[in-house]
């Protein structure tokens, strides 16, 4: 529901450019401790904030709680004090050198927490006070944020704010692209109608729309190394519905053509295993209606389906590395290629659009196929069951986490 | 050549219920329908193989079959990997081709005779479009779009085509430029059939706007809109599509006519509104086809008035595949249906690319 009117954007913006003032003579190594303490007491499941977060945020995303539990519990994990300070460390050097833009205004999509925390922690590191207009599948994680800042430091409190409103409100739209530096993750389309409002020398940080995906080498398809991985391409899958760029699409097998069965029945017993663990969420009729179109596809082709019957999860293996339409909420494709070599041409057309692999069974040439993937538009190579916790320096879109943000950047 | 024996027998058996529909007989009949529907199926389950195969997978075989609704329905996305044909490829006729997407493929619908698809097509434009008119009467059409010589592969351009043939009086024409029709309307004298895709009145209503320009066409016009707006630069719903039309054509919505068509399809299925004025708009079905809604697992239908996946059973489909699986949902309402929309820019849950998206780029 709409709450904020244009005006009322404009207001926020005016007081926050006022707050930034007081915050950019603030020591920034002081707003980073409070901003590490922040991240310190989100990562604790009894405080109030992480708490409100797993109450509220299943009924509002349509996740069950046990998967936004779990990913948080996995996708907070490595995001410490430490880990913020380090990566201040390594991208800015000198914090006090550095300030970002009078304000940013942090457009947050999705019903995933993580990146909507992130956003508004990346942008006071670099002392910027930040308008945050949460995405209408989570109105939770960024007032419980903006709640448990104001709790640790009212002063940083004052330096983020929140405009609620429809993200097809126009005139609000047009009130929050006045900051001088715009955030914001989205389709190509929604990117493209943003960048003809934010025009210099506002600045604007476009995250696009993203996939993972896995591959498996010749050592992980043994029978013990496949269970393994393949539990842990279930969870990374199983995690947020895989609604989120993390979330892997495709699996690659490198190996005989029969691997790819076997694989996908490992990875139909993990997801079985996954669905009891953690159940997947609500999807919306037109998913429902896309997966059982690409199922009956698969069906056509006379691909191989497995899938629950309550059509819960679904693998489908396909006959080559060609891709195909991702249908998410668990919707597994498995693609056969002989190696690695054959893997990263298989990739190659979806190489824009790639975010991080999880990658298993390749011994030796691990190192060697970590690099033609990154070459190939990966910016993340991680093990299964990690994609879903990406480290708090990922440079997603290769973009630098906070550098994105500094003006002149 | 058995085959071809029974395929004509199939054939003439359709066209025949459709020459006595157009003769405003040849109601919705069960009995018939279910004969042909099971016919029509073992044909097809016997010369179609990638239906065959989905069919296996499902254990559905002729000799097994208990009813038509457990008739296995093609997703519409395989007319796009696919050749559908339940003939030779050698006598494929005419192939007509769905519109392009930013997925790049194009589905195909591949026919050896057109006899069928034109035969079937007139019963049900004539029934909801024109069904004030004498049998013989003819009325000026104006086709917002290419004639069939334009477009060959596009089977709405042919089905026009035919229309305008068959009922269309002298001075009737095909405008693909909104520039030109919005000219043209402007001379209207006589009552109009305003044809096109839903995206090319958008286009003529934003010239008319740009003109300043608000008519009012003669009283008994009437307008027939196709299509959505997937791939296109702009979406408009369809309360504001039909608000643009009365504003600036002067046609009202009651006058305004949804086809729901695919060019996997030979036949179409028409908004309510012209043929019963007074009961609410609903999309009505020629009788030789069924539409069903059925829940995500493609299997059971949904109960009268819930949201489902919308299965269409066309028995004029003799050259493909009779049962079709579309990705649109919808409600059965009472004697007709309802396709609902998905919901214009809906805020997407995750970050991760909707299916859609995910090809975009290897359109070129």
């Amino acid at each position: 529901m709409s709450t904020a009117s244009p005006d009322a954007v404009r207001a926020s913006l005016r007081r926050l450019h006022a707050a930034g003032d007081a915050l950019r003579k603030r020591p920034a190594r002081e707003v980073l401790d409070v901003l590490g303490a922040l991240l310190e007491r989100l990562r604790d499941p009894t405080d109030p904030a992480r708490r409100r977060i797993e109450t509220e945020l299943p009924a509002a995303a349509g996740f069950s709680p046990e998967i936004v539990r779990e990913g948080l519990a996995r996708g907070l994990a490595s995001w410490t004090g430490a880990a913020l300070r380090a990566l201040v460390d390594v991208e800015l050097g000198d914090a006090e050198a550095f300030h970002g833009a009078p304000t940013t205004a942090a457009i947050l999509a999705g019903a995933i927490p993580m990146p909507a925390l992130l956003e508004v922690v990346a942008a006071l590191c670099v002392r910027s006070p930040v308008l945050a207009k949460p995405s209408a599948h989570d109105p939770v994680t960024a007032p419980a944020v903006a709640g448990a800042l104001a709790e640790l430091d009212p002063a940083l409190g004052q330096c983020v704010a929140l405009a609620d409103f429809r993200h097809d409100d126009e005139a609000c739209m047009d009130a929050l692209c006045q900051a001088d530096c715009v955030v914001v993750t989205g389709s190509d389309t929604a990117v493209s109608s943003l960048a003809a409002r934010v025009l210099p020398p506002r600045r604007l940080v476009a995250h696009g729309h993203r996939i993972s995906l896995a591959a498996l080498g010749p050592a992980a398809l043994e029978e013990a190394s496949l269970a393994e991985a393949a539990r842990g391409l279930a969870l990374d899958t199983a995690l947020w519905d895989q609604l989120g760029c993390c979330s892997p699409v495709a699996v690659y097998v490198a190996g005989p053509t029969a691997a790819a069965g076997r694989a996908a029945h490992a990875l139909a017993d993990a997801l079985a295993d996954a669905e009891a663990r953690w159940p997947r969420g609500t999807a919306s009729p037109e998913a429902e209606a896309a997966a059982a179109h690409e199922r009956a596809l698969a069906e056509m082709r006379g691909a191989e389906l497995l899938a629950d019957p309550g059509a819960r999860w679904s693998v489908v293996v396909e006959p080559d590395a060609q891709p195909r339409p991702a249908p998410l909420h668990r919707f597994l494709r498995i693609h056969p290629v002989t190696d690695a070599a054959a893997l990263i041409e298989g990739i190659r057309p979806l190489g824009a659009k790639l975010a991080g692999v999880a990658l298993a069974g390749f011994a030796a040439d691990t190192l060697r196929l970590e690099a033609a993937l990154r070459g190939a538009g990966a910016t993340r190579t991680c093990a299964p069951g990690s994609l879903q916790a990406p480290p708090l320096a990922w440079h997603r879109d290769g973009l630098p986490v906070l550098r994105r943000l500094l003006p002149g950047a | 050549m058995t085959g071809d024996r029974e395929r004509r027998a199939l054939d003439r058996r359709l066209i025949a219920w459709a020459q006595e529909a157009r003769a405003g007989d040849g109601a919705a009949d069960d009995v018939r329908f279910d004969a042909l529907a099971r016919d029509l199926f073992a044909f097809q389950y016997a010369r179609c193989v990638p239906y065959r195969r989905l069919c296996q997978r499902r254990g559905v075989a002729p000799a097994s079959l208990g009813s038509w609704r457990e008739i296995p329905a093609v997703p519409t996305g395989a007319f796009k990997e696919m050749a559908l044909r339940s003939f030779p490829c050698e006598r494929t006729h005419h192939t007509f081709r769905t519109s392009g997407t930013a997925a790049g493929a194009r589905g195909e619908l591949h026919l050896d005779t057109l006899a069928v698809y034109e035969a079937s097509l007139l019963p049900s434009f004539e029934r909801h479009l024109l069904p004030d008119l004498a049998p013989d009467a003819r009325m000026t059409f104006l086709v917002l779009g290419p004639n069939a010589q334009q477009a060959p592969d596009s089977s709405l351009a042919h089905m026009f085509d035919r229309v305008v043939h068959a009922r269309g009086a002298a001075g009737s024409a095909f405008e693909p430029d909104p520039e030109a029709a919005a000219r043209g309307l402007a001379d209207a004298g006589e009552p109009l059939c305003l044809c096109g895709t839903a995206f090319a009145f958008v286009h003529l209503l934003d010239q008319l706007a740009t003109r300043g320009t608000r008519l009012a066409l003669p009283a008994g016009s009437r307008v027939m809109e196709t299509g959505g707006f997937k791939g296109r630069s702009r979406e408009v719903t369809r309360d504001a599509l039909y608000a643009g039309i009365a504003e600036r054509l002067g046609v009202p919505p009651e006058r305004v006519v949804n086809q729901y068509g695919m060019t996997e399809l030979a036949s179409q299925f028409y908004d309510s509104v012209l043929l019963h004025p007074d009961e609410p708009r609903r999309k009505l079905s020629p009788p030789w086809a069924r539409v069903r809604c059925v829940a995500r697992d493609g299997g059971a239908d949904v109960p009268d008035g819930e949201l489902g996946i919308l299965q269409i059973l066309d028995l004029a489909n003799t050259g493909s595949v009779l049962a079709v699986q579309t990705a649109d949902l919808g409600r059965r309402l009472a004697d007709g249906f309802e396709v609902l929309g998905r919901e214009s820019g809906a805020e997407a849950r995750g970050c991760s690319l909707a299916a859609d998206e995910m090809l975009a780029g290897d359109a070129a």
